[in-house]
């Protein structure tokens, strides 16, 4: 009987080997049902940082950038800013900047140094993407 | 500062910060995206000016005038824990697709990488908005995730190669509101070697190779590229081919070349062409001649860029009446309704013909947009050099139906 035992309980564990996926594929576990597991979530490498322009203590009597992107809401939403902007300070001024280009960086255009010229002789600038 | 919907406050952000500009000031309005109501975009200007206001006068702090440089160094063991407790953690993280992930333990993650013979750190791209660095253990543990197999890494790697790829513009079509999903097909003996479907039900659930492979790029382009449902990435209904869109064409039933001899490639070498569609249609042609069929594929309104899927009879039918696959794209350029969003007429580079699909009736539409300057990419597949060791330990984990 106990060498029927061993002889079944031989053939038990060879078709259950059998059965088990090869390799570590299916992601093992460990003898206590635990699991280490890696992160999916990617490094980065740190890129260098800019602050953001200072800000101008009044909008009176300034050059105000509006910049509209290629989607159609954005030069009408630029519209309606600049209009509120001539009411309140009616001595600033506006300049439109209008990007033609669907979905790019300004300054990764052609644009570039069109934009960076724009921007330069503006003392705050509102950007509207349409979205 | 930057004037958006509001719903997009996270986006701006998030994208300010990829420019390395966090301080950014972003103001989010009540105007619906790509308003054309005047009456909206007065009242939603008129809600927020006096923050506009406020936005472009009040003094910056200390973080917004100088941002510190967070250096992030994730640790490379996440958790640890059972099954479920892995996959709740994954979950909570924002780390899954909302279906159960594989644990991706260092043995699976170890085994994926068989799949090819590059180093664990070699970094095949970064990937945007957060430009994550794509190195061949993070595309390994986001595959094991998905259930893919060490055979299928071959062409994960040359899919992020080809996804980021100035020219597919991924940036465009990665986090828009159009809900783009990317589309492989696969060229070239590997399809056969991973059991890539490109027959029966070809783009359904079913086969290893077509649903992990695709799963594991939207597990890629979300962990590694960092574009999050609703947070980056902005698809406004979503898109049920993000789970999945891998199919590979039927060379072995099509009268004619396959697409990447098409593209300059040998038969002999595997590829994948991507593109980013947001449309799949089905249809039937009214007559199974020739004429008929191609008559269809017409008027099915390919535009730029568009991949035609034609079945294995329905290409037979064609070649034997004497058409080659030229005909048929010049047949569809001259008759087709639709144009391109250039504006001009369809030409031979916005639109592909591929054969793929079994026994039926029906011809498909996957249809992106075109005029971002973008294009179909096509990357060669390598292999590892111990590729038919690996290949034979998979070969044989096929479903097998028992007939009823």
């Amino acid at each position: 009987m106990r060498k029927f035992m061993i002889i079944a309980g031989a053939a038990v564990f060879t078709v259950a080997a059998a059965h088990a996926p090869s390799g570590a594929f299916f992601a093992e576990e460990g003898a206590d049902g635990q699991y280490e597991v890696l992160s999916p979530w990617a490094e980065v490498d740190p890129i260098p940082l800019r602050g953001i322009s200072p800000r101008v203590e009044t909008l009176a009597g300034k050059k105000i950038g509006l910049f509209a992107n290629f989607k159609r809401a954005a030069r009408p939403i630029q519209a309606a800013v600049e209009k509120r902007l001539k009411e309140r300070f009616p001595d600033s001024e506006t300049s439109l900047f209008d990007s033609r280009l669907p979905n790019v960086t300004e300054t990764e255009t052609e644009n570039k140094d069109k934009f960076a010229a724009w921007a330069k002789e503006m003392d705050a600038v509102v950007a509207a993407v349409g979205d | 500062m930057l004037l958006a919907n509001r719903g997009f406050v996270n986006d701006a952000h998030s994208a300010a910060s990829g420019k390395g500009m966090p301080g950014v000031r972003v103001l989010g309005t009540s105007i619906a995206c790509e308003s054309t109501v005047a009456a909206d975009i007065e009242s939603g200007i008129d809600a927020v000016f006096d923050d506009i206001v406020a936005a472009l006068t009040k003094p910056l702090t200390d973080e917004e005038k100088s941002p510190q440089i967070k250096t992030e160094k994730p640790p490379r063991i996440a958790f640890t824990g059972n099954y479920t407790e892995v996959n709740r953690f994954y979950y909570r993280k924002g780390w899954s697709d909302g279906l159960p992930i594989t644990p991706p333990s260092p043995d699976a993650v170890a085994e994926m990488m068989q799949g090819t013979d590059l180093p664990a750190n070699h970094v095949v791209a970064k990937i945007i908005p957060r430009m994550g660095k794509a190195t061949i253990e993070k595309i390994a543990v986001n595959a094991v995730m998905a259930g893919a197999l060490p055979t299928h890494m071959p062409v994960l790697v040359a899919a992020v190669e080809a996804i980021t790829d100035a020219k597919t513009r991924f940036d465009t079509f990665e986090v828009s509101t159009g809900s783009w999903a990317p589309f492989l097909l696969i060229n070239g003996p590997i399809r056969k070697e991973i059991h890539i479907n490109c027959s029966s039900g070809a783009l359904s659930p079913g086969n290893i190779a077509n649903a992990a492979i695709g799963r594991a790029l939207g597990l890629i382009v979300k962990n590694i590229g960092g574009a999050r449902k609703g947070i980056e990435d902005m698809g406004t209904l979503g898109n049920p081919a993000k789970y999945t869109l891998v199919l590979g064409e039927n060379e072995e039933e099509s009268p004619w070349q396959p697409l990447h001899v098409d593209f300059g490639f040998s038969k002999k070498e595997s590829t994948v062409t991507v593109f980013f569609p947001n449309r799949y249609a089905q249809t039937i042609p009214a007559q199974t001649n020739a004429q008929g069929v191609a008559d269809s594929l017409a008027g099915m309104g390919p535009g730029s860029l568009s991949c035609l899927i034609v079945i294995p009879d329905h290409a037979r039918i064609l070649s034997s009446e004497g058409w080659s696959k030229k005909q048929v794209k010049d047949f569809i350029i001259k008759n087709a309704h639709s144009r391109n969003r250039r504006g001009g007429l369809l030409s031979d580079e916005d639109f592909i013909v591929v054969v793929a699909g079994g026994p039926g009736v029906w011809m498909g539409l996957l249809q992106s947009a075109g005029g971002f300057g973008n294009s179909f990419v096509t990357k060669k597949i390598e292999v590892p050099s111990n590729w038919d060791t690996l290949t034979g330990k998979y070969k044989n984990l096929v479903p097998s139906y028992v007939r009823y």
